[in-house]
């Protein structure tokens, strides 16, 4: 196992007894047989490589990979704490205690700081066992913790690379359907306004179902387009001022306002850190649906927002018709509609759209509401530029 | 009077370039329409050459983006860059509304761009919008050079 001369002693194992690989430096050999008697008497089955110079000490390493490295701290011609460095430039994670004469209480702590996992003195050479065991045990959660790690960041790059690739999937689908599906449209619209009457009452029927299906399929996809550029947009993210914002939106909105009467109100709001067009959107989303799932008065529409440490914490509240709690979390899944086209019309896309622009930048959107009391949808922004996923992106 | 107009339409979808019929028709367009279905085609039609030896020459050219053999852009590119074609208007009629397309399209010369609507009524009325401008307000470059 390792060259003549070197090997001390190994003692034939004992069933119970935790078998101990230990590369010793030192260069007095009785200090050597007390240290391996202290370690036996501790309760293991210990066997011993003896290195005295750095170079012998280097090749050790280099062939065979100890449990645990015990080092004298002055030695003749170098010091135990010179291993420290041998060992990161061979790349191994082995614990190294200092099992030490005298030693200052300075110099100890300098060497724990430089990454000796513990120094015993050798006229107390009973602690060693223990202290033994602690840099084995700290050895393997680091091992293990350092495992997880990876196991985790190997899976996030996958989540990321499959996500990525199902976006991808949908936007080249969902653009690859719109050409067939516009002939589909056209031309079963085509039929149904020149053969109008021409044909029998069901076949005016079926050409207005055919030509009313495609239609509203020619929408789903734009919506679902409209849903995958959120993620794939790449413009970066600029200070928006949301009151000029709210004012672009609240005429984009016009029509709907006046025609339900509603009256929408906004107090001085905040500059936030994004891209101007997702945050008009998410207003527009929010605002849009405050007035098109209104009761029977017309609907108030109130934007607030409050400082929430780096963020902005902003809350669109209605009089609308409420939510039940049931449904708080899925409303904000895509194609997620909670009523009949002929009650409200559309199609769900505009809460996940806000979900997803939201997100995108680190923010978390929520509502709170009951059925017939309104709702109060909050959502996060950041408020300055130092979003990490930005800065890790450019 | 002046003598009917000449419309030539680049497009590889027959559907479409029949729907475009049905739409100037509707528009009560008299005019003559050709159609070519490549780009390699539209410039043999505009310079007259091999099949489309006695082609006449267009008033107005309406061409799709997404061609075989020589794209829309490549067909553009070649009529604004040839001065016996470079007057002609181009309206170029896409379904993409990606902006690099339309910006590279008027940096080439377009005249217009115009999107193809998905829904029969709006593309009607962008037939309807493009005859009553181009052979209409608008005054065409004199034939004959």
């Amino acid at each position: 196992m390792s060259s003549a001369g070197t090997q001390l002693a190994t003692q034939s194992s004992t069933e119970a007894r935790a078998k101990l690989r230990v590369l010793l430096i030192e260069d007095s050999r009785a200090d050597a047989e007390l240290v391996l008697r202290g370690l036996r008497d501790g309760g293991f089955d210990v066997s011993v490589d003896l290195a005295q110079t750095p170079e012998e000490f280097r090749a050790r390493v280099k062939e065979t990979v100890p449990d645990i490295v015990l080092a004298d701290y002055n030695l003749g011609q170098w010091r135990g704490m010179e291993a420290l460095k041998i060992l990161r430039e061979e790349g191994r994670d082995v614990p190294l205690i200092l099992v030490s004469g005298a030693l200052g209480d300075i110099t100890a702590v300098e060497c724990i700081k430089r990454g000796a996992t513990d120094y015993v003195l050798k006229d107390s050479l009973t602690r060693l066992p223990e202290s033994v065991r602690r840099a084995l045990r700290e050895k393997k959660l680091r091992e293990e913790s350092r495992k997880a790690e990876a196991n985790l960041a190997a899976k996030a790059a996958e989540l990321a690379r499959s996500n990525a690739e199902l976006e991808q999937f949908a936007y080249v689908a969902s653009h690859d359907l719109q050409e067939p599906l516009r002939m589909v449209a056209a031309y079963t619209q085509l039929l149904s306004e020149r053969y109008r009457g021409k044909l029998d009452d069901n076949a005016d029927k079926f050409l207005g179902y055919a030509s009313e299906g495609a239609q509203r399929m020619q929408v789903l996809i734009q919506d679902l387009l409209a849903f995958s550029r959120v993620g794939r947009r790449e413009a970066p993210s600029e200070k928006v001022d949301c009151n000029a914002v709210m004012k672009e939106v609240l005429q984009a909105l016009g029509a709907a306002i006046q025609e339900s009467g509603a009256v929408v109100t906004y107090g001085s709001l905040p500059a936030v850190w994004a891209d101007r067009t997702q945050v008009a959107q998410v207003f527009q989303n929010l605002i849009g649906n405050a007035l098109k799932f209104r009761g029977p008065e017309p609907p108030r529409v109130v934007v607030q927002a409050e400082r929430a440490g780096q963020q902005w914490l902003f809350a669109v509240s209605d009089s609308g018709i409420g939510i039940a709690p049931e449904h708080r979390e899925n409303i904000f899944v895509v194609f997620q509609r909670l009523h009949a086209r002929t009650e409200y019309p559309g199609n769900g896309i505009g809460l996940a759209i806000c979900k997803k622009i939201i997100e995108r930048y680190g923010g978390r959107i929520w509502v709170e509401s009951q059925p017939g009391a309104g709702s109060t949808f909050r959502f996060t922004m950041p408020g300055e530029a130092s979003d990490p996923k930005e800065e890790g992106r450019k | 009077m002046k003598s009917a107009p000449q419309l030539l339409i680049v497009d590889d979808n027959a559907a479409d370039v029949s729907l475009t019929r049905e739409a100037l028709t509707a528009t009560a367009y008299g005019g003559q329409i050709s159609s070519v279905a490549d780009g390699m085609e539209a410039l043999a039609f505009l310079t007259r050459r091999g099949n489309y030896a006695n082609a006449s020459k267009p008033d107005l050219v309406i061409l799709d983006l997404n061609l075989p053999k020589r794209d829309g852009l490549a067909v553009l590119a070649a009529m604004k860059a040839a001065p016996e074609l470079r007057r002609i208007p181009v309206v170029v009629f896409s379904t993409s509304q990606l902006s690099q397309d339309i910006g590279r399209s008027y940096e080439l010369g377009a005249n217009c761009y115009v999107s193809k609507p998905g829904n029969l009524t709006e593309f009607f009325s962008a037939m309807r919008a493009i005859k009553q401008f181009w052979f209409g307000a608008a005054s065409l470059p004199p034939q004959g050079e």
